[in-house]
């Protein structure tokens, strides 16, 4: 693993280190110039919408597929050339993971155990008794669920220095997922890396250390999970002591922050609402011009948050959003 | 860590198959080479034969069926033996790995301590051994039924029937291997090897109608191994070397290829 000093002196592990990574199939291009790093021991969340770059990402850490240009480095090693013994410290569950042998699960995991080195019996068992899943019969007759079960024993079984899961509560059960959770955690615990992705934040919300949003290949945010809620976004509401709506309209056009807002005049005065990102300043200068009688400044759930900066992929978005990233990443480093 | 995990594991899971295949390749040669002793040794063959059209007997390769080793290779080398054999080597050789990128399996064991070469290298290998185990069980069988047939085929033969058999097989076989290697599609791996199978075959059966076209021979490799017929001739030793190098090229190209692509799922 490698270490990285710190501006502070700290030092710092790096279990996995992404720079400038693209990734092109063709004329299109699924990952544009990602950073990313993973403090070992740390439980990392990549969270995205599906077709967000996710599983390509993960994918190239395990030099399954390869980079267009760029550099990552996963527990000190470079994927590219470190080998297949560099895999041997890793667990991996993909995204989409189809088991259609008909070899019984006892057979698929023997086979994996076998392969990625010392594993008892007795470990193979026990997580298939903590995840509920039957062993002994055919990997192609269970379900998706049970299916992903085995995956994830797979990705566990040999105590992996990292873990890399893809989507790995897809098709489990909400109990099931609990437990996985947990397991997440007592990998943590025991200094396992995890990097996981999902495209629910709840899960990553209670899972993960940091997180990062990926979304049409970019970073748009990155961050500890408190910073990212504390992020740039707010849904404001205020009531304003005025009945002109056309003059709240034209100040907050003027300070650039009408369009999020919706503003429409009741019969108790004019009524501010909607979701605001960036910088919060200029909206409470614009509305204290006016009497203000009431006013609340939420912050958003991870998951509105995120949606947020997500948007629709016009450029004008993607220029919003690299703007919010960089100023997201200001204030939390 | 045990070796050879990737090849183990491919044999384990077709064992079946293969005893499956093996016993059709066993039928087949029960139906056909105890014939000969009942009509072929009197001439009776030959007649029916010769009241075929020439061009006919010359394509199916039926025109060297009055001996018992012409009958032999004719009748089992040269068609039913090698249409079963080239069936299961496009069906092994495309699932090796156009299969199990489709499945998804490669992306899981790839991401465990296997290699890309050592997965190609060792799914060739497993490849290798089965249609071995094919040509040699199918040898003995006729090896067997020599005798009491009345077929009076070299002993020696035999193995470079078998030689010839098994390595048209794995030259399929290989094809498929390279074309899943390069797609990572089943269709493509099993259309491409079962392409080469058919225009061998094709190609030489041409080649007999008229010596304008004798050059077709040169691009077949069933003509490579059996023109010169194995059974009665003994084996094109060349021909039959360069069937095992052109296997053993695509199997080297296989690996590179593999090596250079990313794996789709």
């Amino acid at each position: 693993m490698r270490s990285k000093d710190q501006p502070g002196g700290r030092i710092v592990n790096v279990a996995i280190e992404i720079s400038n990574l693209h990734k092109k199939y063709g004329h299109h291009t699924a990952i544009h110039d990602l950073d990313l790093r993973v403090t070992a021991g740390t439980v990392f969340g990549l969270i995205g919408p599906n077709g967000a770059g996710k599983t390509t990402t993960l994918r190239m850490l395990l030099d399954i597929i390869r980079p267009t240009s760029g550099t990552a480095r996963v527990l000190g090693q470079d994927p590219r050339t470190a080998g297949a013994t560099l895999r041997r410290r890793i667990g991996y569950v993909p995204g989409d993971l189809r088991l259609e042998n008909r070899v019984t699960g006892h057979r698929l995991l023997s086979f994996y155990a076998e392969v990625s080195g010392a594993v008892t019996p007795e470990t193979i068992r026990n997580l298939a008794d903590r995840l509920g899943v039957d062993l002994s019969r055919a990997v192609r007759t269970l379900s998706k669920g049970n299916k992903q079960k085995l995956g994830l024993i797979q990705a566990f079984m040999h105590t992996p220095e990292l873990l890399i899961l893809d989507e790995p509560t897809s098709g489990l059960d909400p109990l099931v997922q609990r437990e996985l959770l947990r397991m997440v955690r007592e990998a943590k615990q025991a200094g396992q890396t995890v990097l996981l992705s999902s495209h629910m934040l709840s899960e990553i919300q209670q899972a993960a250390d940091q997180v990062a949003v990926l979304s049409d290949g970019h970073v748009v945010a990155e961050g500890n999970v408190a910073s990212l809620r504390l992020g740039s976004i707010r849904r404001v509401r205020a009531r304003l002591a005025t009945t002109d709506a056309d003059e709240v309209r034209a100040r907050f056009a003027g300070a650039g922050g009408s369009n999020a807002l919706g503003i429409v005049s009741g019969a108790n005065g004019v009524q501010v609402s909607g979701t605001v990102e960036g910088a919060i300043d200029p909206i409470v200068k614009t509305l204290a011009q006016f009497d203000v009688c009431e006013l609340t400044v939420e912050e958003p759930d991870l998951e509105e948050s995120v949606l947020r900066l997500y948007g629709p992929p016009t450029d004008a978005t993607r220029r919003s959003r690299s703007a919010g990233r960089y100023a997201d990443r200001g204030r939390h480093e | 860590m045990n070796s050879v995990p990737v090849f183990r594991r491919s044999i384990r899971e077709s064992w079946r198959g293969l005893i499956g295949w093996s016993l059709g390749l066993t039928a087949l040669l029960l139906l056909y080479l105890p014939l000969y002793a009942s009509f072929g040794t009197d001439g009776q063959l030959q007649a029916i034969i010769d009241a075929l059209p020439k061009g006919l007997t010359q394509t199916i390769g039926y025109d060297q069926i009055s001996t018992g080793a012409g009958y032999a290779q004719s009748t089992f080398y040269g068609m039913t033996g090698f249409v079963l054999t080239t069936i299961v080597a496009v069906i092994w050789g495309s699932a090796a790995i156009a299969s199990a990128e489709e499945s998804g399996r490669l992306e899981m064991d790839l991401a465990h301590d296997i290699s890309r070469t050592q997965y190609v290298l060792e799914q060739a290998l497993a490849l290798l051994v089965r249609l071995l185990w094919l040509g040699i069980f199918s040898g003995l069988v006729v090896w067997v039924l020599n005798e009491p047939a009345g077929l009076g085929i070299h002993p020696a033969h035999i193995i470079g029937a078998t030689a010839a058999l098994t390595g048209l097989a794995f030259l399929t076989s290989s094809v498929a291997l390279l074309a899943g290697s390069m797609t990572g599609r089943r269709a493509w791996a099993s259309g491409a090897a079962a392409s080469l199978a058919v225009f061998s075959y094709v190609f030489q059966a041409v080649a007999k109608q008229t010596a304008d076209l004798e050059w077709l021979n040169a691009i077949s490799p069933f003509a490579w191994v059996y023109r010169q017929s194995p059974l009665l001739d003994g084996v094109d030793v060349g021909g039959l070397a360069l069937v095992w190098a052109l296997a053993a090229l695509c199997v080297g190209a296989s690996v590179a290829t593999l090596r250079r692509r990313d794996i789709s799922g």
